[in-house]
């Protein structure tokens, strides 16, 4: 597979060497943990899974007794147009994503090739390589392992919700009435935790694999490090494309999560491009909008409330690098004290003024 | 007149620096969830702040033009000395600069991808935020106090 020389890449490498060469042992490059091995993927073979949800029911039951229930009664948020998140009288919901159910399979019948073609996708959090959800909270709350894992410490999440907001696949869910925040400003800042798949993190640091891994009887995903699993998602997606009557060489319309949001540790094979599972999510989520319920259907028939999200049901279509123009930014961070400098050290501008009695330094400068 | 009062790159030196810590301010607290909340992103022409990318992003160029004005200040320092007109007058203010700058340095490395122990990222993030909200508190103290007439000429005020 040809690597990719891209901005990010020579800035994450350049930076990274700046990092070692200030002598500081905690601070490794990405791609460093990658070549370590240490950085995991899955890979999920969408063609072998049945639909059986055994991976939601495990998850459910290992880490929904880990989310709170909220306190009663819950604070009033001001203004009252910041709206209270509460799912814990749902906690059977499982055909979404919510705090209380951090994965769900959605069920699609393909239009392709003049068939229906049955498939199931299981949906988590992508655990992207640079995560905007972890990069921009204004509070660390947000957090990469170099295990590669995404997660939201939830002592510290003040339920602010901006890992929903920058995220492409609106991923993380609320839940209101939990959480620092009730300490703190509980009206006025905050309204609660965000929860979101963790990929069993807790297990995998005792060398145990996620429990939707573990528990499923098709053996649809598999985990590994990055190097390892890309390797194998190309190899499955080749086979998959040929056998789909395309060109071995199309093997990348066939895999999802690889370049999506600058790349993730969560690469899906279809049987077939992903362009048609995604329409097919698409109309899913649109058939199954409840006409008059919802912010989605609010703002479909023309209401005031705009869609924030994807009513926990993520898309499957193309994602842009949400974090691309921070790594250009990152660069005029470089460049602009070294002109500053320069300038500087070259009176660049400094001859432009003088001290106002004539003292001979500022005529220096 | 202080013979002490510089004043580097005249009144558009002055004028940048405050924009640049001004701009740098509003997309730095702007990263809390707070404009939409509080209904700043509803005042005519300020629907964009409530966009934590171009917040970002805002916050980037900030950074960037607030660190070239600095840069340019301490290596005209080098050559000429004295106690300027703008920018920060004490070990105080300097010291708060340098963790901004160190703080705010780390965090755009993590963003470019590089890895961070995930309790040293929290750890900067509230240093940034600390170090910020004292160096705003601080400028806004040394804007406002009673001074002697010559060092309002020059400055920020």
């Amino acid at each position: 597979m040809a690597k990719d020389i891209s901005r990010r890449n020579f800035l994450r490498g350049g930076l990274a060497a700046a990092a070692g060469v200030a002598a500081s042992p905690i601070i490794l490059p990405t791609a460093a943990q990658a070549a370590s091995g240490r950085e995991l993927c899955t890979l999920l073979d969408l063609s072998k899974c049945i639909g059986c949800e055994e991976c939601v029911s495990a998850c459910r039951e290992q880490w929904q007794p880990t989310v709170p229930d909220p306190v009663s009664p819950m604070p009033r948020p001001f203004p009252a147009k910041v709206p209270v998140q509460d799912w814990s009288g749902r906690k059977d919901v499982s055909d979404r994503l919510t705090p209380y159910n951090f994965l769900y399979v959605e069920h699609l019948d393909v239009p392709h090739k003049g068939q229906e073609i049955e498939l199931h996708v299981p949906r988590r959090c992508m655990h992207c390589l640079n995560p905007p959800c972890a990069d921009l909270c204004p509070f660390g709350a947000g957090r990469v392992e170099n295990n590669g894992v995404v997660h939201i410490d939830p002592e510290v999440c003040l339920g602010g919700a901006k890992c929903k907001t920058v995220c492409p696949w609106k991923i993380p869910q609320r839940q209101s009435g939990v959480g620092i925040y009730l300490d703190i400003m509980p009206e006025l800042a905050g309204n609660g935790v965000m929860f979101k798949c963790h990929r069993c993190l807790p297990l995998v640091e005792k060398g145990q694999q996620p429990r939707c891994v573990e528990v499923c009887p098709e053996q649809v995903q598999s985990i590994g490090p990055r190097e390892q699993i890309l390797a194998q998602a190309e190899a499955l997606a080749r086979a998959k494309a040929t056998e789909d009557g395309a060109s071995p060489d199309k093997w990348q319309d066939y895999v999802y999560g690889l370049t999506e949001n600058g790349g993730t540790t969560t690469i899906y094979v279809s049987p077939m491009p992903f362009a048609a599972v995604a329409a097919a999510i698409e109309q899913n989520h649109a058939a199954s909008a409840q006409p008059g319920r919802g912010r989605a259907a609010r703002a479909k028939q023309g209401g005031r409330k705009k869609k924030r999200g994807f009513g926990g049901r993520p898309p499957m279509g193309p994602v842009e690098d949400v974090m691309a123009k921070a790594d250009n930014l990152s660069l005029a961070l470089v460049l602009a004290p070294v002109a500053g400098l320069a300038a500087g050290f070259t009176r660049l501008f400094g001859k432009k003024f003088k001290a106002d009695d004539g003292d001979s330094k500022g005529e220096a400068a | 007149m202080s013979k002490h009062d510089y004043s580097p790159g005249g009144r558009v030196a002055v004028w940048l620096y405050g924009i640049a810590i001004g701009l740098a301010l509003f997309s730095g607290f702007g990263q809390m969830p707070l404009y939409n909340r509080y209904y700043l992103t509803s005042v005519p022409g300020l629907g964009w702040s409530g966009n934590f990318i171009a917040l970002s992003e805002l916050h980037y160029f900030a950074a960037a033009l607030f660190m070239g004005l600095v840069a340019w200040r301490l290596a005209l320092d080098t050559r000429a000395g004295g106690t300027w007109s703008w920018g920060p007058r004490s070990w105080w203010g300097w010291s708060l600069i340098a963790l901004l700058v160190l703080s705010g340095g780390a965090k755009a490395l993590r963003n470019a991808g590089v890895f961070l122990p995930p309790l040293a990222l929290m750890l900067l993030d509230f240093v940034h935020l600390g170090s910020a909200m004292a160096f705003m508190f601080s400028g806004l103290v040394s804007l406002f106090r009673p001074r002697k007439k010559q060092y309002l000429r020059g400055g920020l005020a």
